[in-house]
């Protein structure tokens, strides 16, 4: 195990965003802030609680997620391009390094920064409304857990993209719909019968359903199915990056 | 002296399906200076690209100092350093953070008194704190040097280190290379300055379209191959050469006013030729009012070499 390889990726990956801390923080929480006077404050005072939570409190392990999703995939996927497009990559692919440390390094430090930040905008949520958390190593097992699927998923991104529009379009047209629809704002359960089948392929449906139950112990899925497919996710997007280190995709000519 | 580095029937196929190596055998010794010289689109960086990682082999073997870069890449890499042929640079961070992280990625402890003479040695400490985007090119190219060093290799490729190097810059880059030979540091590099070639290497390969067509000791092919060219200009116009003025071919200017014969091989100042030339042409009562003698460089022999394999 090449580890000071692994620690200088991580770190390096990680001071590229503490030069721009200020984007990297600010602009999440500050859209997170304003989900909360929208949706949960100004509607939500209207709204009637689900299944005993107030729609304030509701929202917020969705509204963390949103944030987290996004910026797993384009930290990890800007990681890895980066060094593509500029050429530097080939001091990565000289080195005497194995595809895994080379992810260990990038995803986890896109994987960290995602994990930071849903913690702050978990103790922004709190100046707005009071929640609970209820089983809160799960909270964090789950966060951990879909930072790394996802930094992994961004991970692929970055390598399969070949210009900066495609870095975008996918988190944009794909990851925020998706998880616009995955109940972030809504429980699937106040779907009609036929709708509330499609949600159950959206995927982002389990990790938003999961997260809510560590937070209130309610769940449209069984917890434990929403936590083995978030760990299926993680394992598909294991297996598609070692797929690419081993046949060199995008990386070795 | 071993070899540090062996190439057996090396082959590279593109996925486009172009071969840009086809049956490379190379050896290079432990501290040596070699100079892989060829035309643009040869394979230089393709092959170079092989050894350090960067472009998959189709066939053949590649051994560093013993180790086989397919059965153990980590042990091989380890003592490769490699500065390409492009320009290629972080874009956010310093020298220092750049060249520290280099230092990391191939699995050094951290050493800043190391990082600080490489950097001295390039004479980038005053530009540490500098963000590389900010550099000049000549600039640049020394932090990817830097970069290639802060591991300490112990076999250095400088694929066109000198393109779009100003004099002082290529001087000192030469300075550097000398020093790091001495070391003990086996150096790879490709040119298209060919004097800087034969300035600086022990040995030449020359490859072109995909193979090489020769290697051989620096001095051995400018003996081999290189010509001197002696030309003795006349006080007065001759309209023919004296039977029996010279026992080799001579030849005679358009306008009759000067003599010029080639000498084979190096100048080793042991061949009496023009001697025997000039004595002929006292005795005949010829004058003549200089003597210039022209040598072949490595230059001229490459571009022979490369013309006649095309
Ligand atoms: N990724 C690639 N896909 C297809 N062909 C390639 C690729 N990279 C290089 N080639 C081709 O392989 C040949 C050898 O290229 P290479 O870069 O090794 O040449 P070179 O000797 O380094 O040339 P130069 O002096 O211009 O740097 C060229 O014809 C080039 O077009
Ligand atoms: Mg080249």
């Amino acid at each position: 195990m090449n580890l000071p390889a692994v620690r200088a990726i991580y770190f390096f990956e990680l001071a590229r965003s503490r030069r721009t801390l200020f984007q990297s923080i600010a602009s999440p929480v500050l859209s997170t802030a304003l989900y909360f006077i929208v949706f949960g404050s100004a509607i939500g005072s209207r709204m009637q609680p689900i299944d005993g939570v107030t729609y304030g409190a509701f929202i917020v392990p969705g509204l963390i997620l949103l944030t987290v999703l996004t910026e797993s995939i384009s930290n990890a996927s800007f990681g890895i391009y980066l060094p593509r497009f500029t050429g530097t990559i080939y001091e990565i692919l000289s080195a005497p390094i194995s595809a895994f440390e080379v992810i260990l390094g990038f995803v986890g430090a896109a994987a960290t920064k995602s994990v930071i930040l849903g913690l702050i905008i978990f103790f922004t949520a709190r100046l707005f409304v009071s929640f609970d958390l209820v089983h809160p190593l799960w909270a964090l097992g789950f966060l951990v857990l879909i930072s790394v699927a996802f930094a992994l998923f961004g991970f692929i991104l970055g390598l399969w993209a070949d210009g900066f529009e495609k870095l975008q379009v996918i988190p944009l047209m794909v990851i925020s719909p998706l998880t616009f629809l995955g109940g972030t704002f809504y429980s699937i359960d106040m779907l009609p019968p036929f709708w509330r089948n499609v949600a159950l392929f959206n995927p982002i449906v389990y990790l938003v359903d999961g997260f809510r139950w560590a937070f209130y112990d309610i769940a449209s899925v069984r917890p434990e199915i929403s936590f083995g497919m978030t760990f299926a996710m993680l394992s598909v997007c294991v297996a598609i990056v070692a797929w690419a280190f081993k046949t060199g995709y995008r990386l070795r000519s | 002296m071993g070899s540090v580095l062996s190439i057996e029937k090396l082959t590279k196929t593109y996925d486009n399906g172009f071969a840009a190596l086809k049956g490379v055998d190379l050896s290079i010794r432990r501290g040596e200076i070699f100079a892989l010289l060829g035309p643009n689109g040869a394979g230089k960086t393709t092959l170079i690209g092989i050894v350090c990682g960067l472009v998959r082999l189709s066939s053949g073997k590649v051994v560093v100092d013993g180790v086989d870069i397919a059965e153990n890449y980590r042990a091989a890499r380890k003592k490769i350093g490699l500065v390409p042929q492009e320009l290629s640079v972080n874009m956010f961070e310093s020298v220092w953070e750049s060249v520290s992280f280099s230092r990391g990625l191939f699995g050094k402890k951290a050493d800043p008194a190391h990082v600080e003479k490489v950097l001295r040695d390039l004479s980038l400490w005053d530009k540490k704190d500098v963000n590389i985007r900010a550099l000049s090119g000549g600039m640049k190219r020394r932090v990817l040097i830097a970069k290639a060093l802060a591991h300490e290799p112990e076999i250095l490729f400088l694929d066109e280190p000198t393109a779009g190097v100003d004099v002082e810059l290529r001087r000192d880059m030469w300075e550097m290379v000398r020093h790091l030979r001495e070391s003990g540091v086996t150096i790879i590099l490709t040119t298209h300055y060919i004097e800087e070639a034969e300035d600086m290497a022990d040995r030449i390969g020359v490859i072109n379209r995909g193979e090489i067509i020769l290697v051989e000791e620096k001095h051995a092919l400018m003996r081999r191959l290189g010509q001197t060219r002696i030309c003795v200009t006349l006080t007065e116009k001759m309209d023919h050469i004296p039977e029996g003025l010279f026992d080799r071919p001579l030849s005679l200017s358009p306008d009759g006013a000067s003599l010029t014969f080639i000498r084979m091989g190096e100048n080793d100042g042991k061949d009496d030729s023009l001697a025997r030339l000039l004595k002929n042409l006292v005795a005949r009562g010829i004058d003549f009012a200089s003597v210039t003698s022209s040598q072949s460089s490595l230059e001229d022999i490459f571009i022979d070499l490369v013309g006649k394999s095309r």
